[in-house]
């Protein structure tokens, strides 16, 4: 009980602070532009989903309710950590997804560059603000799991083709989710 | 257990009793109450190294002993699991604790509380603090390694926690930033951002560096701790081949150029590479991901296009020398942005004047470039003004290429010069040439007038003449197809040239209704010389179509004079 009572004079403390969170815009247009590129290239590293990996898919259950928040910042950074989580994540060994190299590269280097765009955002910030809204720690740790079960499930294939072709489809969601949110939330 | 039972209650006077018991101290409190409460419990964290620290105002507490005890949370709602031992912590008598052996998930929530014991004498528990590792956790120092070569300064950068097993920072790469200072001296130390596998040009040669590295999270404002200083004296550059130097680019409509100087006594040959520029995210050796520019390899002009490199994001480039055998050392590395660093050339400009207006036509500059479009929606920026003694310029801002400057005087000359813009890189282009047009006159001149009415007058009479035609051509048609001039040859004639005459058109004098008539007649003839008959001659009547039928039916009964009359007919039927 008490540490209920802690936790919400906590949450009030917080939501009192000063917060700023992505200060500067990344025009939608271009993001989505670029987002639409990125989508383009992981179609043109390798084949269709082949028929014999079916079997091995699993549910990594986005948490979809993070990108429903009415807020722009919300998103603003939930979409930053999917980024660099997407990026991270193809930057393992990526040995035995027997995937085309010119067109992986041009794919990492895309998301790489809106990364770096986001980033610089977030850079003026930390000069100013080092203070976060709850929720945005919160979604970020949402967000943090699911990664998290993408890794797990990579290292418990042991990085096999399947288990990488499966991973493809699940970012090709999480990138036009990204899309779908951009032109919504942020084309206004 | 008073307090304890205070704890449990209320939240504002569970917070009063913490207040009292802080500012009492233990031997105020009667009964049970001889132990404090640990206070200011927190958990600190470096990379996966998590120790849980706690104040405890020893001179009053000696022989005191803490068990600090954890519980795994799924959510801030829940109750959790049971609280449980942090194995290690038993019974211990300082006041911190590591815990990382307890605590192996960092993205849950997980709870501590201490409480201070003296043999079977035990204090409430401390409040407990929640905490979410990676929330809370900092960032450790990354491993450095320096080298010096050739006057430059090599740095290599190893992750916080590359050595370890267990990892919090999993999901992101860091960036990292680097404090340089000349030891020795009263310079400002420089901040700047560096790569994992970066080198540090523009040093003085054999000078004392110093510099120290932080790794830091953007995206969650997380700095992390410096590593330890660390020095290094620089080099004389070598007497080798030196390096290409005053690199520059040129951009213009997504035409890349690559230009750097000569300094070179003998021949040499260059070489142009680009690398994409995710891979100085890397602490791996991507040296052998460096592409040689297509048509810049061992080339003697100092100049490269590299405009067809297609590579999508950015990227960086370089160029080094060789003179047969010696390969100078790479050129200073030049990051290029395509949309930033390009710029934006004058579009061209088409003008068709109007009466108190102007009609303008902008091609986009470098339209032929389909770069060009993915990096820019354009805009265009109209600077326009009479052309007379005190010009005034006006703006006006053309989003789509087919533009109308209105409201202008008529019968004057105006001009005017246009630039495009891309308002997302805060990004002019060059301004076109001025052009300068007359709007048309309001009132229209007796020539257009005069024009204008003998056009329309050709234009009637041509219609009238063109109407003309087509009537008297299907009157001709009509006359021809139903009224033919035609006869038909003599010898056919005789045969029922009345046939022939027109073929479109019956006549009522066919031979069958003759007949049909002639029968009538006969029935009219008959009819008065045989009343009994009247069925049959009804009969007769129906069947008129089949009157010439040499089988007659009617058999007997019919009179004589009937008989005689159709034989008589019969016969001149035939006859004819």
């Amino acid at each position: 009980m008490t540490r209920f009572c802690l936790l919400q004079m906590f949450f009030i403390l917080l939501c009192t602070m000063q917060i700023s969170t992505l200060d500067c815009n990344i025009p939608p247009l271009q993001q989505s532009k670029a987002i639409q590129s990125s989508l383009h290239l992981l179609d043109k590293i390798g084949q269709a989903f082949p028929l014999q990996c079916r079997h091995e898919h699993v549910p990594f259950n986005f948490p979809r309710n993070i990108l429903k928040l009415r807020q722009k910042d919300n998103v603003k950074v939930a979409v930053q950590e999917m980024l660099q989580s997407i990026f991270y994540t193809f930057s393992k060994n990526l040995t035995l997804a027997a995937w085309d190299g010119r067109s992986l590269e041009s794919f990492q280097n895309g998301l790489y560059q809106q990364i770096e765009k986001l980033e610089a955002c977030s850079l003026k910030k930390i000069e100013k603000k080092p203070q976060y809204l709850s929720d945005v720690k919160d979604n970020r740790l949402k967000l943090k799991k699911y990664f998290q079960r993408i890794d797990n499930f990579l290292k418990d294939k042991q990085y096999s083709l399947c288990s990488w072709e499966i991973i493809r489809e699940e970012v090709r969601t999480c990138l036009q989710l990204i899309e779908t949110v951009t032109k919504k939330y942020l084309y206004k | 257990m008073a307090a304890a039972g205070f704890l449990r209650g209320d939240c504002a006077l569970a917070l009063v009793a913490l207040s009292l018991l802080a500012a009492l101290g233990s031997g105020r409190c009667a009964g049970q109450m001889n132990l404090m409460i640990p206070q200011n419990v927190q958990v600190h964290i470096i990379n996966t190294n998590i120790t849980l620290k706690w104040d405890w105002n020893s001179w009053n507490n000696f022989s005191v002993t803490f068990s600090p005890q954890y519980q795994w949370l799924e959510d801030y709602e829940e109750d959790g699991t049971n609280w449980t031992e942090l194995p290690g912590c038993e019974n211990i008598t300082v006041t911190k604790c590591d815990i990382s052996s307890a605590v192996t998930d960092y993205l849950c929530n997980y709870s501590v509380r201490v409480r201070a014991e003296r043999g079977e004498e035990k204090s409430p528990w401390s409040e407990p603090f929640i905490f979410v590792p990676n929330i809370i956790a900092e960032i450790g120092p990354p491993g450095v390694q320096l080298e010096s070569v050739n006057g430059m300064v090599k740095v290599n950068i190893s992750p916080p926690e590359a050595n370890s097993k267990e990892k919090m920072w999993t999901q992101h790469s860091f960036s990292y930033n680097a404090i340089i200072w000349k030891k020795s001296s009263n310079a400002e130390p420089k901040n700047r951002a560096i790569y994992p596998r970066d080198i540090i040009h523009d040093l003085e040669p054999e000078t004392t560096y110093c510099l120290k590295v932080q790794a830091r999270l953007n995206s969650e404002a997380k700095r992390g701790y410096f590593s330890p200083e660390q020095c290094i004296n620089t080099t004389r550059a070598s007497n080798g081949l030196p390096c290409p130097t005053n690199v520059t680019v040129h951009a213009l409509n997504m035409k890349f150029l690559l230009s750097w100087d000569n300094h070179y006594n003998n021949s040499v040959s260059f070489n142009v590479q680009y690398l994409s520029g995710f891979y100085k995210q890397f602490n791996e050796d991507y040296s052998n991901k460096w592409y040689v520019v297509p048509g810049c390899e061992n080339i003697s002009h100092t100049q490269c296009d590299f405009s067809d490199i297609g590579a999508s994001g950015n990227y960086y480039i370089r160029v080094n020398a060789t003179n047969g055998y010696n390969r100078s050392c790479s050129s200073k590395e030049i990051k290029v942005d395509p949309c930033v660093v390009n710029e934006i050339g004058p579009p061209s400009v088409k003008v068709n004047s109007g009466p108190k207006l102007l009609r303008i036509q902008i091609t986009c500059p470098g339209e032929e470039n389909k770069s060009m479009s993915e990096c820019y929606e354009l805009s265009y920026r109209i600077q326009y003004w009479e052309n007379s003694s005190k010009p005034e310029v006006s703006n006006d801002v053309a989003q789509k290429s087919f533009h109308t400057i209105s409201n202008l005087m008529p019968s004057r000359a105006y001009c005017l010069k246009i630039q495009a813009f891309a308002q997302v890189y805060n990004k002019s282009g060059q301004f076109s040439n001025v052009i300068c047009t007359e709007t048309l006159s309001d009132h229209m001149s007796p020539l257009v007038v005069l024009t204008t009415f003998l056009i329309a007058v050709v234009v009637v009479l041509v219609l009238a003449v063109v109407i003309i035609l087509a009537i008297y051509l299907s009157y001709k048609k009509i006359k021809y197809v139903f009224f033919p001039s035609c006869k038909p040859p003599s010898n056919i004639e005789p045969f029922g040239g009345q046939l022939f005459s027109n073929l479109y058109i019956s006549t009522s004098e066919e031979p069958a209704e003759k007949c049909c008539i002639i029968e009538n007649t006969i029935q009219e003839d008959a009819n008065p010389t045989n009343f009994k008959n009247y069925s049959n001659s009804k009969q007769s009547s129906r069947d008129s179509g089949n009157y010439s039928n040499d089988d007659d039916t009617s058999g007997s009964k019919v009179s004589e004079e009937t008989l005689e009359l159709r034989k008589h007919l019969k016969h001149d039927w035939e006859h004819n």
